[in-house]
C-alpha cells in the first residue's frame, strides 16, 4: 500500500519535467530517427512536393563521405586530450582557491569573469595570439607579425611555430584547439568543483591538519574521493561537450574548418551536421546526429561504469 | 428561383474568374488593407532611410502596412526563411542572394515576377496620381542590365528577383606611390605581372597586390576567360577543366614569387596591408567597392592622409571585354494564399527598386551603388559623385568607378548548390597556391580540383 | 547569525594549529612556500583567464580603424568613450534589458524549481524504473541541440507561441545537466537524516525544502548562475522564435544593431562596448551571490 502511494507521489514530483521532456526532447528525438531513415529528406523539398524513399541512404552517405574518418579522428583527439587536462587544472585551481584566505574573493571573481566575457571576444583573442601574419610566398617569405605566442617563444630563443596559418602542421592546429577548449571549459568546471568543495565537511581537513598530512596526500586521499561525484560530472559532461566541438574550430579557423592550405582538415562530426543543414539536407544531418549519439552513448556508458567503481558517495 | 440561379451563376463565374486570375495573371492591388513583412540585414544606420521611404510609400498606398525585421547577416536571413517556409510563415519580401532563391525554390516558394512585370493595368494611388502596375519600358531600361538579369539566371527563364543595391570588386591603388614612380594601374593581368615586378624592384619588402576574396577571384577569372564554372542545369559543377587549372597554376607561381597574397593566406585583412605604414605593405588591393573607407589610410595628426587612394577596374583578360562580379542583395517575393499581399509586396519592391530618391539616399548611406541609371541625374547624388576623391570622399570615388563600368557586370548561374561551389573554389585556390615548390604541382592541383568537385556533389546530395 | 558555530570551531582549531606550528619550523617553512606556490599558480592562471576580458574592454574603447589594424594594439592609442554612449543609443537597450530580465528571472525560477523536485524524486523516492528513466534522461544530453531545434520549431508554431515570452521560457526549462548535478548533491546527504525525518513524521515535501534544499544551496546557486547565464547568452533559439523587436533578447539585439555603413560588417568596437555594458549586471549578480555561497557553506558545515 505504502509502496504504491510512494510510486504515485514520485511520479507527481516528476510530472512537470516529464511532460516538458516528452514535448521538447523525446518527440524531437523520435522525429530525428524518422528523418534519418528518410533518404535525402529536405524540409524545403518536402514542402515543394518531392517524395522520399525510406532506407539507410543517409547513413551510407555520412559514413561513405571522404572526410568522415578524419572527422571522427579529430573529434576523438579533442575529447581525449582536453577532458583530463581541463579537469585536473580546474581541480587544482578550485582546491587552491579553497586553501587561501587573502585575495580569495578577488580571485574567485576573476575566475568567474570568463562567464561574462562574450564569446566573440574570446575568438578574437585567440586569433590575435596565434596568428602569424604575412609569410607571403616561399621564394621570398615575408612575415609581418609572428603573434604574441611566437613573440614569447622567440624571446626565449626558440624558433617561431606556424600555429594556424598557411602551411601549418596538423599537430600545431590541434594543439591550439586544445588550449582554446581547455581555456573555455575551465570556468564552468571550477565553479562546479568549488561548489562541491565548499559543501565538504571541513572537519575532514581539520583532522588532516592535526595529523600534519602533506598537501598532496590531503588532495588525493580526502579531497578527490569526497569530490568524486562532481569530478565524475565534469568528466562526463566534458566528454559529451568534446564530442560536440564545433564553435571553437570555427572561431579560430573560420567556416573552412582548417588552415588555408587544407580546408576541412579539422572538421568534426558536428561540423558535418551543420554542413548538411546548410543545404537543408535534414535527413542526412539527422543520420549524422544519430551516429554521433551512438558514439557518445558508448563512451558515456564506459564513463559511468568507471565512475561506479571509483565514485565515492 | 430564376433569380437565385442566375445569382449563383454569376457567383460561380466570378469565382472561376478569380481562380484563373490567381493562377495565371498577377492580380492587381485593389486598395485592400494588408500587412506585408520584409526581412533584411539593415543596421541602424540604414533603417532610418527605409523608414522615411515607407512613410512616402504610405502616402501613395495608405492601406499597405510594411513591417520589417533586421534578421542579422545574409546567411541568417537564409537560415531563418528556410525554417519558416515549411511552416508557411515566411515573410512577404526578403533580401536575397541568388543561391538563397534556388534553395527556397526547392519548396517552390518564391513568386515568379514575370506576370507582375508585364502587367499593364493602371492603378490609382491615394494621392490621386496613377501608375502602371507592372514595369514600364522606361523603368525596365533604367535598370543596369547586368543587375537586372541576375533575376533570371535560375535555368527556367523566369524572373524571380529585382536588384536592391549592389557592389562589385574594384582595384584600389596607392596613387601617391604610383604617380611618384610613373606607374599606371594595370588594365590586364599581363600588365599586372609586369607592374608587380617593377614594384618589387622599387620596394623589395612590399607585397604588390592583396586580393580580398579568393572565391570571387576564381569565379571572375572563369568569366573573363570564358571557361565553364557552373551550370543552372545538371551537371552543375564544371570548373574542373584544364583552363581553370592553368590560371590557378599561374597565380600560384605569382604567389610563390611574392607578387600577391589573399586574405586567408595573409592571415589578416588585405585592406590592412594596403593602408599599412609598416615596412611590409601592398600598393594595390582588390576588394569590395562597398568597403572603400577601409582602403583609406588613417589620417595623420595634421588631418592629411599619408597617401592618396586611386580606384580602377580590376585587371582583365581582355581589356575590351571587361568582366566584374556583381554582388549585393536583391529582393524576392514569396508566394502567399492572399493574392493581395503578393500584389502589395510587388508594389513595395517596385517602389524601392525604381524610386530614384530612395536609391540615391540608400546608396549614399550604405556604400553600395544604385541599381538604376537615372540616379546619376539625381541632384544630391550627382553632387556626391562630383566630390569624389581619394581621401575624404573615397566612397563617392568607388561609386563613380562602379557606375562607369556598368556594362561589365556578370552574374553566375544560381541553383541549389551554387553557394557550395562558391565556398569550395576559394579554399581550392589557397590550397593550390600553398603547394610547395619541388613537389608534383600538377598532380596536386589535379587532386585539389577533384576533391572540390566531390565536395560540391556531396553537399547537394548527389 | 553572521558568525556561525562552525567558524568558532574553526578558529579554535586554528589556534591549536598555531600552537603546534611553533614547535615545527620546518613545517612552517614548507607551509609558507606551499602557500606562496599556491598564490603564484592562482595568479598566473588568473592572468590567463583575464586576458579575453581585458581584450573585450580594450576593444570596446578602440576606434574602428585601430581595431582593424593588422597588428593589434594592446592599449587603445585614443580611448573612445563615445563608443559606450553610441552603443547605448544604437541598440534599443532598454527594451532588450527588460525582455532579457523577464525571461532570465522567470525561466531561472521555474527551472530551479523543476530541477529541485525532479532531482529529489531521483535521489530519495522509490519508484519502478527509476534507474532506467535516469539513464534515459542522461542519454538525451548527448544529442546535438541543432536537431531539437528543427522539430521544436514546428511544435511551438503549432502551439501558436511565436513572438511570446512563453516560447523563450518554456522549451528549455528542464535541464538534464542540472538535474544530474543536484541529484548527485542530494545523494551525498546522509540517508540517516531522511530516515530520522520519516520517524518524526516530516513529510517528504517539508523535508525537501527544510533540509535538503538548504544543504544543497551552493549547488543550487551554481545552477542559478549557470541558468541565468544561459538565458543571458542564448542566441540561436530566440533569434528563430522571437524576431519581433518587442520580444528580442539582448544577444539578438546586439548582433543586429552594430553594422558598418559600408560593408554591413559588424562594428566590433561598438559591439564590444555594448557587450561590456550588458556584462555588468551579471558581474554584479555574481559579486552579490558569492557572499551567499559563503553563507550557504557555513550553514552546511554545521548540519553536515
Amino acid at each position: 500500500m505504502v509502496d504504491s502511494k510512494q510510486q504515485w507521489k514520485a511520479w507527481l514530483y516528476l510530472a512537470p519535467a516529464i511532460v516538458l521532456l516528452l514535448i521538447f526532447t523525446v518527440w524531437p528525438i523520435i522525429n530525428t530517427v524518422v528523418l534519418a531513415f528518410t533518404e535525402k529528406y529536405s524540409t524545403l523539398a518536402n514542402t515543394g512536393g518531392t517524395s522520399f524513399r525510406i532506407g539507410f541512404g543517409n547513413f551510407t552517405d555520412v559514413v561513405g563521405y571522404s572526410g568522415f574518418l578524419d572527422a571522427l579522428k579529430i573529434t576523438m583527439i579533442l575529447c581525449v586530450a582536453t577532458v583530463p587536462i581541463s579537469t585536473i587544472l580546474a581541480l587544482l585551481i578550485a582546491v587552491a582557491l579553497n586553501a587561501i584566505k587573502p585575495l580569495r574573493k578577488a580571485l574567485q571573481t576573476i575566475f568567474f569573469l570568463p562567464y561574462v566575457t562574450n564569446s566573440i571576444a574570446i575568438g578574437m583573442v585567440f586569433n590575435a595570439m596565434f596568428n602569424m601574419i604575412g609569410k607571403i610566398g616561399i621564394r621570398r617569405p615575408k612575415i609581418q607579425s609572428f603573434g604574441i605566442i611566437n613573440d614569447i617563444i622567440r624571446f626565449f630563443g626558440g624558433t617561431e611555430i606556424n600555429w594556424i596559418n598557411t602551411g601549418s602542421d596538423e599537430w600545431a592546429n590541434i594543439l591550439v584547439l586544445i588550449i582554446y577548449i581547455v581555456w573555455n571549459a575551465l570556468p564552468f568546471k571550477i565553479l562546479v568543483l568549488l561548489g562541491g568543495l565548499q559543501s565538504i565537511n571541513k572537519q575532514y581537513y581539520d583532522a588532516a591538519k592535526v595529523d600534519a598530512a602533506p598537501r598532496w596526500k590531503v588532495l588525493t586521499r580526502i579531497t578527490v574521493p569526497l569530490l568524486s561525484p562532481m569530478i565524475a560530472y565534469v568528466v562526463i559532461t566534458g566528454f559529451i561537450g568534446g564530442f560536440k566541438e564545433y564553435t571553437s574550430i570555427v572561431g579560430i579557423f573560420g567556416e573552412t574548418m582548417g588552415p588555408p592550405h587544407d580546408a576541412g582538415r579539422l572538421n568534426t562530426i558536428v561540423g558535418m551536421i551543420y554542413d548538411s543543414l546548410e543545404n537543408n539536407l535534414v535527413g542526412r544531418a539527422s543520420a549524422a546526429a544519430l551516429i554521433l549519439f551512438g558514439i557518445i552513448l558508448i563512451v558515456t556508458l564506459i564513463n559511468l561504469q568507471v565512475s561506479k567503481k571509483r565514485v565515492h558517495y | 428561383m430564376k433569380k437565385l440561379v442566375s445569382l449563383l451563376l454569376v457567383l460561380a463565374m466570378l469565382l472561376s474568374f478569380s481562380a484563373v486570375a490567381v493562377a495565371e495573371e498577377a492580380p492587381v492591388y485593389d486598395g485592400s488593407e494588408v500587412t506585408i513583412t520584409f526581412y533584411n540585414t539593415m543596421g541602424t544606420n540604414l533603417t532610418p532611410v527605409l523608414d522615411t521611404y515607407i512613410a512616402e510609400f504610405n502616402v501613395l498606398y495608405p492601406n499597405i502596412h510594411v513591417e520589417y525585421t533586421s534578421v542579422g547577416g545574409y546567411d541568417d536571413v537564409r537560415d531563418q526563411i528556410s525554417k519558416e517556409i515549411p511552416e508557411g510563415i515566411q515573410p512577404n519580401i526578403a533580401y536575397c542572394y541568388p543561391d538563397h532563391v534556388a534553395l527556397y525554390n526547392l519548396a517552390k516558394a518564391v513568386q515568379p515576377l514575370d506576370a507582375y512585370i508585364d502587367n499593364t493595368a493602371v492603378i490609382t494611388r491615394a494621392d490621386g496620381t496613377t501608375e502602371v502596375f507592372g514595369l514600364t519600358d522606361e523603368q525596365k531600361a533604367d535598370f543596369i542590365e547586368g543587375y537586372y538579369n541576375e533575376g533570371k539566371q535560375f535555368g527556367d527563364g523566369l524572373m524571380y528577383t529585382l536588384p536592391m543595391s549592389k557592389s562589385t570588386e574594384v582595384l584600389y591603388y596607392n596613387k601617391t606611390f604610383f604617380d611618384a614612380n610613373g606607374l599606371t594601374p594595370p588594365a590586364t593581368w599581363e600588365e599586372l605581372e609586369e607592374l608587380c615586378l617593377k614594384i618589387l624592384d622599387i620596394d623589395p619588402m612590399s607585397v604588390p597586390l592583396g586580393y580580398d576574396s579568393e572565391s570571387n577571384w576564381f569565379i571572375t577569372m572563369c568569366e573573363q576567360y570564358g571557361i565553364p564554372y557552373t551550370s543552372a542545369t545538371a551537371p552543375h559543377f564544371l570548373f574542373d577543366n584544364a583552363e581553370a587549372k592553368a590560371f590557378v597554376k599561374m597565380f600560384r607561381d605569382w604567389y610563390q614569387e611574392g607578387y600577391l597574397t589573399t586574405q586567408t593566406l595573409y592571415g589578416a585583412y588585405t585592406s590592412g596591408l594596403f593602408v599599412s605604414t609598416d615596412e611590409i605593405k601592398s600598393y594595390m588591393s582588390i576588394g569590395s567597392s562597398a568597403g572603400a573607407t577601409h582602403q583609406r589610410p588613417a589620417k595623420n595628426a595634421d588631418g592629411s592622409y599619408p597617401f592618396e587612394v586611386g580606384i580602377a577596374t580590376i585587371p582583365q583578360v581582355n581589356a575590351e571585354n571587361k568582366k566584374v562580379i556583381s554582388q549585393g542583395p536583391s529582393l524576392c517575393i514569396f508566394k502567399k494564399a492572399n493574392a493581395q499581399e503578393v500584389a502589395a509586396s510587388w508594389l513595395f519592391v517596385k517602389f524601392l527598386t525604381t524610386n530614384v530618391n530612395f536609391q540615391a539616399e540608400f546608396s549614399m548611406a550604405s556604400g553600395y551603388v544604385p541599381v538604376i541609371k537615372s540616379v546619376a541625374n539625381n541632384e544630391v547624388y550627382a553632387e556626391f559623385l562630383a566630390n569624389a576623391d581619394g581621401g575624404d570622399y573615397i566612397a563617392a570615388l568607388s561609386a563613380k568607378v562602379c557606375l562607369e563600368q556598368q556594362d561589365a557586370y556578370y552574374t553566375s548561374p544560381a541553383f541549389n548548390g551554387s553557394s557550395t561551389a562558391r565556398s569550395q573554389v576559394g579554399p581550392l585556390m589557397t590550397k593550390c597556391f600553398a603547394i610547395p615548390d619541388g613537389s608534383d604541382v600538377d598532380a596536386q592541383i589535379d587532386a585539389a580540383f577533384a576533391d572540390a568537385i566531390a565536395e560540391c556533389k556531396y553537399s547537394i546530395g548527389e | 547569525m553572521s558568525r556561525s558555530a562552525y567558524d568558532t570551531i574553526r578558529d579554535s582549531m586554528d589556534k591549536k594549529e598555531q600552537n603546534k606550528q611553533k614547535f615545527s619550523a620546518g613545517y612552517r617553512a614548507a607551509h609558507f612556500f606551499g602557500q606562496a606556490g599556491i598564490y603564484l599558480f592562482l595568479i598566473v592562471m588568473a592572468l590567463i583567464v583575464l586576458f579575453p576580458f581585458y581584450w573585450m574592454i580594450i576593444s570596446s574603447l578602440k576606434s574602428l580603424p585601430e581595431y582593424k589594424e593588422t597588428i593589434p594594439t594592446f592599449w587603445p592609442r585614443q580611448i573612445i568613450w563615445q563608443n559606450y554612449a553610441n552603443a547605448f543609443t544604437t541598440a534599443n537597450l532598454g527594451v532588450l534589458f527588460k525582455n532579457t530580465l523577464i525571461v532570465g528571472v522567470v525561466s531561472t525560477l521555474l527551472s530551479v524549481f523543476i530541477t529541485i523536485i525532479t532531482a529529489f524524486a531521483f535521489a530519495r523516492l522509490e519508484f519502478k524504473g527509476k534507474e532506467t528513466l535516469f539513464a534515459a534522461l542522461l542519454a538525451t544530453m548527448m544529442i546535438p541541440g541543432e536537431l531539437f531545434t528543427i522539430t521544436n520549431y514546428s511544435t511551438v508554431i503549432s502551439f501558436g507561441w511565436l513572438n511570446t515570452y512563453t516560447v523563450l521560457i518554456v522549451p528549455f526549462l528542464v535541464s538534464v545537466f542540472y538535474i544530474y548535478l543536484l541529484r548527485q548533491n542530494f545523494l551525498q546527504i546522509p540517508n540517516e537524516l531522511y530516515l530520522a525525518a520519516k520517524v518524526d513524521g516530516t513529510s517528504d515535501w517539508k523535508y525537501l525544502w527544510k533540509v535538503m534544499v538548504p544543504l544543497a544551496l551552493p549547488t543550487l546557486i551554481s545552477i542559478t548562475i549557470l541558468k541565468m547565464m544561459g538565458a543571458w547568452n542564448s542566441y540561436i533559439w530566440p533569434r528563430l522564435v522571437a524576431n519581433k523587436e518587442e520580444y528580442q533578447l539582448i544577444t539578438n539585439g546586439l548582433r543586429n544593431a552594430f553594422k558598418e555603413a559600408g560593408t554591413g560588417d559588424v562594428d566590433y568596437p561598438l559591439q564590444m562596448a555594448a557587450v561590456t555594458l550588458v556584462s555588468i549586471p551579471l558581474f554584479l549578480v555574481f559579486v552579490f551571490l558569492r557572499k551567499y555561497i559563503m553563507a550557504g557553506v557555513s550553514r552546511s558545515g554545521i548540519k553536515g
